[in-house]
């Protein structure tokens, strides 16, 4: 029986203890965490309420045929739409309209400023429940998880391949990517959950790929078989997600790595491209384009992959996966994120050859971290990013019935919008990228709000600060609730105690 | 830090202990200079906000993308003969009218490398590498700033923002503000918690600390975050706590979204929107500061500039020199100041990007120097070291 340790495996690898959790995990803290570490034999039931990535994918369309500028079911097309404001005459594409937009610039701004907006209203108009339902439902499949540790890898693998809703045609697609792309590879191989990015709407769309032709594809040299529209928009090669699979998913910056190669990788991947919603089989949306991929062999990293369409991607992005940096950058991430923000660099080292050696298995590699001394020091060195906050407030108090809505709202004022990441490297993940005066000065807002509302409830704070933190719960914390003036005082300090806000 | 200080934060007599603190008169010049640097995240298109027009081979290099000449539809506003501004720019164009804006062009940090977080992290840390120093060059200017100009004030500095940028983080005091939707917890409540974070954990006091001093300093603000641009907002915001008696003197604001790997062409375009915001932004400092504003500088800067030739989704990709903005009452300005590099294919950096021939340093370093009157040598030692090659540009600020 150990408490303290029970107490580190709730809340340093889960997200916070609820009421009974501790004395229920005290005989094997450690073999609780590793039993987490298999595939989830069905989704959390609020997760089977977002839409299919099909549908997902759809909605943008439809919203687009709701404002009545444009019927059309190819996302370029859509994208294309959105981007000029929405105005219908510049789907024309008679003339060369588009260049001719192009180079007039902010010239029309007076006679454009108008309408953009009302199509921005009307995104948010349209998008505003679904997109706060997904929000529940992933706040709602945390707060009651049985396995807490696998629900912080989804969020970890989730913000290290980050899709944004910055970008609003990804608003419908960011929240079934985490569950389509990464919930089924959190306890499976690096390799195939990056190929599955590679292979999602979400992520081809955020990082621009599925407009990315190789320079000398026949498309490139035929663009009478694109649709007018695209024909000023798909004119060759972009580098965007090529340069992050190497800066971000894979080998990690200043690995090594050349601006020729990522070059050559964006060449590599061209052509994989989407479906339209109208086109798709089934689910899946990605088509490989032969006629938009580059031909000819590519070199990357000293390797020179022969053209074979959509396979010379596969090989390339497999052994990305492989590379030793990529297992050094991805252990090094791990560790930063359960065990400090300088992760010590012998933990960072086992947990890179643990991946190494079990071939980028993502449960072995979990289970390396489990396995690291320096993360079970008794010291919580890491600050609660502002969802896991929310979430471990919410398990403390036995759940809360909050609507996606206000968590918007709350996590939004601390700072991180849910599935708003500002860039393509995702939410920080060391402390000084939260805990500024004012993300702090927010926190202890949220809480005093929440204690008063809960001040009729009648709980005792010190009974749920025990439950929560176990041997956590320091002298100092205890006796500044104790000496509070009221419960709900008493329960505010709690939630606002380093105790509570570090793990 | 005192116990009598922890009471005054807390207490209802916040701001009432503000207006009683002493103040010593000192000349307005050297008290009332104020400093506000805006980072535009995701590397803004130099060439489409400040578009080269009179270089004959300006249209050629960016087809697609290039701002027609000024004087055509949609043209931009001319600068001089060879440069103009984007036409979404309208107050900006005004204060050069004024001369109280300089555009810089063909600038860049030393990073030459293409990623975004790199980039910005070293602009903000103020070496000449990513991750080469822990803290930000600002946060270090605000530890060599002249007496006059420090006395008085518990915060030096503020960031606009919900987290503190790097820019603004280190040893020198300095705070953050961003819009409130929530009702405030009680005094007493603060003085509990903040009394237990000073016995726990040092990181949570500095910052709730820093926190309740803001919030004292902004309770005339109600309705500051209701609608409008966010932009905006935090611009209005920004005037209002430099303006106040002992309020910082320096603030950070950040503006993001200018990755514009695609959708850079047609009317109101993803560039063109920013580009009104940040213009509508800047006006909202001026009117906001009123006669402070004959004090103040605005320095505008990003990570890097974008690719010269569109790319293959109406877009650009990440490149190297850009354009940079000083803006302001105390500014010397209507006047572009660019060693121009040219446009054809052999004078492009790396075959693809405006070439940079000048350092983002070399202005900041003269922002500090003749606007904040922070010590030449401690600049060259602490705030940028590895800066000897960048010489602070000279006569970019009027003299009193």
């Amino acid at each position: 029986m150990s408490l303290d340790e029970a107490a580190i495996a709730a809340n340093r690898f889960g997200l916070g203890a609820r009421p009974g959790d501790l004395a229920a995990i005290a005989g094997d803290p450690r073999g609780w965490l590793k039993a987490q570490l298999t595939p989830e034999t069905a989704l959390p039931a609020p997760m089977m309420r977002l839409p299919s990535t099909a549908a997902a994918s759809g909605e943008f369309t439809k919203w687009l045929v709701s404002l009545g500028i444009g019927a059309g079911g190819d996302p370029g097309k859509l994208a294309a739409l959105y981007r000029n404001g929405g105005k219908p005459a510049d789907m024309s594409g008679a003339g060369g309209g588009a260049m001719a937009g192009a180079s007039s610039g902010g010239g029309n701004m007076a006679a454009g400023a108008a309408q953009p907006l009302s199509v921005e209203q009307s995104y948010v108009k349209y998008f505003s429940a679904g997109y706060a339902d997904a929000v529940q439902a992933r706040f709602q499949t945390a707060v009651a998880s049985e396995r807490p540790f696998f629900e912080r890898l989804s969020r970890f693998w989730a913000n290290h391949f980050t899709v944004s809703a910055a970008k609003p045609e990804i608003i419908t697609l960011a929240p079934v990517f985490e569950r389509d792309v990464v919930r089924p590879h959190v306890t499976g191989l690096f390799a195939e959950m990056l190929l599955a990015s590679c292979r999602h709407p979400a992520m081809l769309e955020y990082l621009d790929n599925y407009l990315s032709i190789g320079p000398n594809s026949p498309l490139a040299h035929n663009p009478q078989y694109l649709p007018k529209y695209l024909r000023d928009r798909m004119t060759g090669l972009n580098e965007n997600l090529g340069r992050e699979l190497l800066e971000l998913h894979t080998l990690g910056v200043r690995s090594g790595y050349t601006q020729t190669d990522v070059t050559n990788l964006a060449k590599i991947i061209t052509g994989w491209s989407l479906y339209g919603p109208n086109q798709a089989r089934g689910n899946d949306l990605f088509h490989f384009v032969d006629f938009a991929h580059e031909p000819g062999p590519q070199t990357l990293l000293f390797k020179t992959y022969p053209d074979t369409g959509e396979a010379q991607g596969v090989a390339a992005l497999v052994d990305l996966a492989n590379h030793p940096a990529t297992a050094h950058h991805l252990a090094a991430k791990l560790a930063r994120h359960f065990i400090a923000d300088d992760p010590p660099p012998a933990a960072v080292d086992r947990i890179a050859a643990a991946y190494s050696g079990s071939g980028g298995d993502l449960a072995k590699t979990a289970a390396a971290v489990v396995d690291s001394p320096e993360a079970w020091a008794p010291q919580a060195a890491k600050l609660k990013t502002p969802d896991e906050y929310l979430v471990s407030s919410a398990r403390a108090l036995g759940g809360l019935p909050l609507t996606g809505e206000q968590i918007v709202a709350l996590l939004d004022r601390m700072g991180q919008r849910p599935y708003w990441p500002p860039g393509p490297d995702g939410w920080p993940d060391i402390q000084d990228g939260w805990i500024a005066a004012d993300a702090v000065w927010k926190r202890l807002e949220w809480a005093t709000a929440l204690s008063q509302r809960l001040a009729a409830a009648n709980m005792d704070p010190t009974t749920l600060a025990e439950a929560s933190l176990g041997p956590g719960l320091t002298p100092a914390t205890r006796q500044a609730i104790h000496a509070a003036e009221s419960p709900a005082q008493g329960l505010a300090i709690f939630l606002v105690s380093s105790d509570f806000q570090r793990r | 830090m005192t116990l009598d200080r922890r009471q005054w934060l807390a207490g209802a007599g916040a701001v009432a202990g503000l207006a009683m603190a002493p103040r010593i008169a000192f000349a307005a010049a050297e008290t009332d200079r104020r400093l506000v640097v805006i980072m535009l995240r995701g590397a803004m298109d130099g060439l489409s906000a400040v578009p080269a027009s009179g270089d004959p081979d300006y249209e050629t290099a960016r087809t697609g993308l290039a701002i027609p000449k000024p004087g055509a539809v949609g043209g931009g506003l001319a600068l001089d003969t060879t440069f103009a501004l984007n036409p979404a720019l309208t107050h900006l164009a005004e204060r050069y009218a004024a001369k109280e804006a300089i555009v810089f062009h063909a600038i860049a940090s030393p990073y030459r490398d293409r990623s975004h977080f790199d980039g910005q992290n070293l602009l903000e840390n103020g070496s000449t590498r990513p991750y080469g120093l822990a803290d930000g060059w600002l946060n270090r200017a605000l530890g060599d700033l002249p007496g006059p100009l420090k006395t008085g004030r518990s915060e030096l500095g503020i960031a606009l923002a919900p987290a503190m940028p790097l820019m603004l983080r280190g040893d020198a005091p300095v705070t953050s503000w961003s819009p409130s939707i929530l009702p405030g917890p009680s005094a007493d409540l603060v003085r509990r918690v903040s009394a237990l974070y000073a016995a726990t954990d040092p990181k949570l006091d500095s910052a709730l600390e820093a926190a309740a001093q803001a919030n004292a300093a902004a309770d005339d603000m109600s309705g500051a975050g209701a609608g409008g641009d966010a932009f905006v907002t935090l611009m209005t915001a920004a005037a209002k706590f430099l303006s106040q008696p002992n309020g910082p003197c320096v603030a950070m604001v950040d503006s993001t979204g200018w990755d514009t790997h695609a959708g850079e062409t047609g009317p109101y375009n993803v560039l063109t929107r920013n580009l009104i915001g940040l213009d509508a932004g800047i006006e909202a400092l001026r009117t906001g500061l009123g006669p402070r504003w004959s004090q103040t500088a605005v320095l505008v800067m990003t990570e890097f500039g974008r690719t010269v030739a569109m790319n293959g989704t109406a877009g650009s990709d990440h490149g190297t020199a850009s354009a940079a903005f000083l803006i302001g009452g105390a500014v010397a300005g209507g006047r572009v100041m660019a060693d121009w590099p040219g446009l054809k294919p052999a004078y492009l950096y790396a075959g693809r990007d405006l070439t940079p021939t000048a350092d983002l340093r070399q202005v900041a370093k003269a922002a500090l120097r003749d606007h904040l009157g922070v010590e030449p040598a401690y600049i060259d030692r602490v705030v940028f070291p590895e800066s000897a090659s960048a010489k602070p540009f000279d006569g970019l600020f009027r003299t009193a």
